[in-house]
């Protein structure tokens, strides 16, 4: 069978006048300065989350995703041109994502944080941990013991030998 | 935009036709795209598994990457800030690279490819400067415990920066996702440039000039935005939350 390709040329479909290039132009950089300013807020909080109490949040992780799916939403609409596509290529690129990848999300984080539960966790020998908060003491350092098992405070050593301090104690 | 043929809907999916109006090289860019993200969809839940799991322990990014070159501020994000912006720039202008593309001007694609290519080298170059101070680590360093044979028990020893074995910031877990997730990705950004330049040596030559159309620009220009939306979804996933 002969293939007959009656689609337009590359030419025809894409190519456009100095006049609507102008026009295409403004809308990439409204999208690069809408993208600019998001990023912006997401460092601005990002940077502020610690004195805020956010931290660990469900308001502070949503507001992120919901930021960065709008990003990603822009690279993949306006500079990837995926909004001006056929309707059914949409659909081949964005269903994979919407069912398969959606549910892999969700189970390997419901899955993870049924692993991360103590009673599913390796014990530590308590010899062993003894060993290292008394260590981790004469450095200035400390492990604190919470109900999960062991967590090193990530705050700066002590200028002075023997003076305790932690910065970042609440990490 | 005009579509000066429009395909018949019945007879788009008999075959011979092209109902996606698309031609075949574009085509499987896309689809080459989708197997990619697949993979980087893979390794970040993995990611997520983990750091769900180890949730207590888990050091937040911004008591890890708080190093700016030139000084020895604390400044957390803000070197990651920048490379994302540089990032997110290239991208604009690889997509300025294809409008002009449309247009035929070949100075202008010269001009924003080049502009691409700077940007793609100068976000490799970040990521090695990252690498580089996650590596050695800071000047205190962290406690482990390691066994010793003449004692017969545990002692401490002092260690700093992060590989695939000891991490002093927590989990050696977090460098081990860390050095690959963005390690796959920079292999990537670093593909991105080399195929920029082939294609900018193409556009110099006259290759395209002389084929009609731009369209190549357009394929390359997709995987460079790839490497940004993955990008979008590392910073996000690895630095902000």
């Amino acid at each position: 069978m002969e293939f007959n390709d009656n689609y337009p040329s590359y030419e025809t479909m894409y190519n456009h006048t100095d006049e609507e290039g102008k026009g295409k132009r403004r809308k990439l950089w409204n999208v690069f300065w809408i993208m600019l300013a998001i990023t912006l807020v997401e460092l601005f909080v990002g940077f502020n989350a610690t004195k805020w109490g956010l931290t660990g949040g469900a308001f502070i992780k949503w507001g992120f995703i919901i930021l960065t799916l709008a990003k990603a939403g822009f690279i993949v609409i306006e500079f990837m041109h995926l909004g001006h596509e056929t309707k059914f290529f949409k659909y081949t690129i964005l269903l994979p994502y919407g069912i398969f990848i959606a549910y892999l999300i969700f189970i390997i984080l419901v899955e993870g944080t049924y692993c991360g539960y103590t009673e599913n966790k390796p014990k530590l020998n308590p010899i062993f941990m003894d060993q290292k908060i008394e260590n981790n003491a004469k450095h200035g350092r400390q492990y604190i013991n919470e109900t999960h098992g062991l967590k090193l405070s990530t705050g700066e050593a002590p200028k002075v030998q023997g003076e305790s301090h932690h910065k970042g104690a609440e990490h | 935009m005009g579509h000066a043929v429009q395909v018949d809907e019945k007879e788009a999916w008999s075959g011979g036709q092209s109902p996606f109006r698309m031609s075949y090289g574009k085509m499987m860019m896309w689809f080459f795209l989708v197997s990619d993200a697949l993979t980087f969809s893979g390794l970040l839940s993995a990611y997520g598994f983990v750091r769900h799991k180890y949730s207590d322990a888990w050091p937040a990014a911004e008591d890890v990457f708080t190093h700016f070159p030139g000084t020895h501020a604390h400044l957390p994000l803000f070197y990651v800030g920048l490379m994302t912006f540089i990032l997110i720039m290239s991208s604009v202008t690889m997509v300025l690279a294809v409008e002009a593309g449309h247009r035929k001007d070949k100075n202008k694609v010269i001009l924003w490819m080049l502009f691409t290519i700077i940007g793609g080298f100068m976000f490799v170059g970040s990521q090695a400067w990252e690498w580089y101070n996650f590596i050695v680590g800071t000047h205190e360093g962290a406690l482990r415990m390691v066994w010793d044979i003449d004692s017969g028990k545990y002692v401490s020893q002092v260690f700093h920066g992060a590989n695939m074995t000891v991490n002093e910031y927590g989990p050696a877990q977090f460098a081990n996702f860390f050095f690959f997730i963005t390690g796959f990705h920079g292999f990537h950004v670093f593909s991105g440039v080399v195929i920029n330049i082939v294609i900018f040596i193409n556009v110099l030559a006259g290759t395209y000039e002389r084929r009609g159309h731009y369209e190549m620009i357009e394929k390359v220009g997709l995987y460079w935005h790839f490497v940004d939306l993955v990008w979008v979804f590392v910073f996000t996933f690895f630095y902000l939350l």
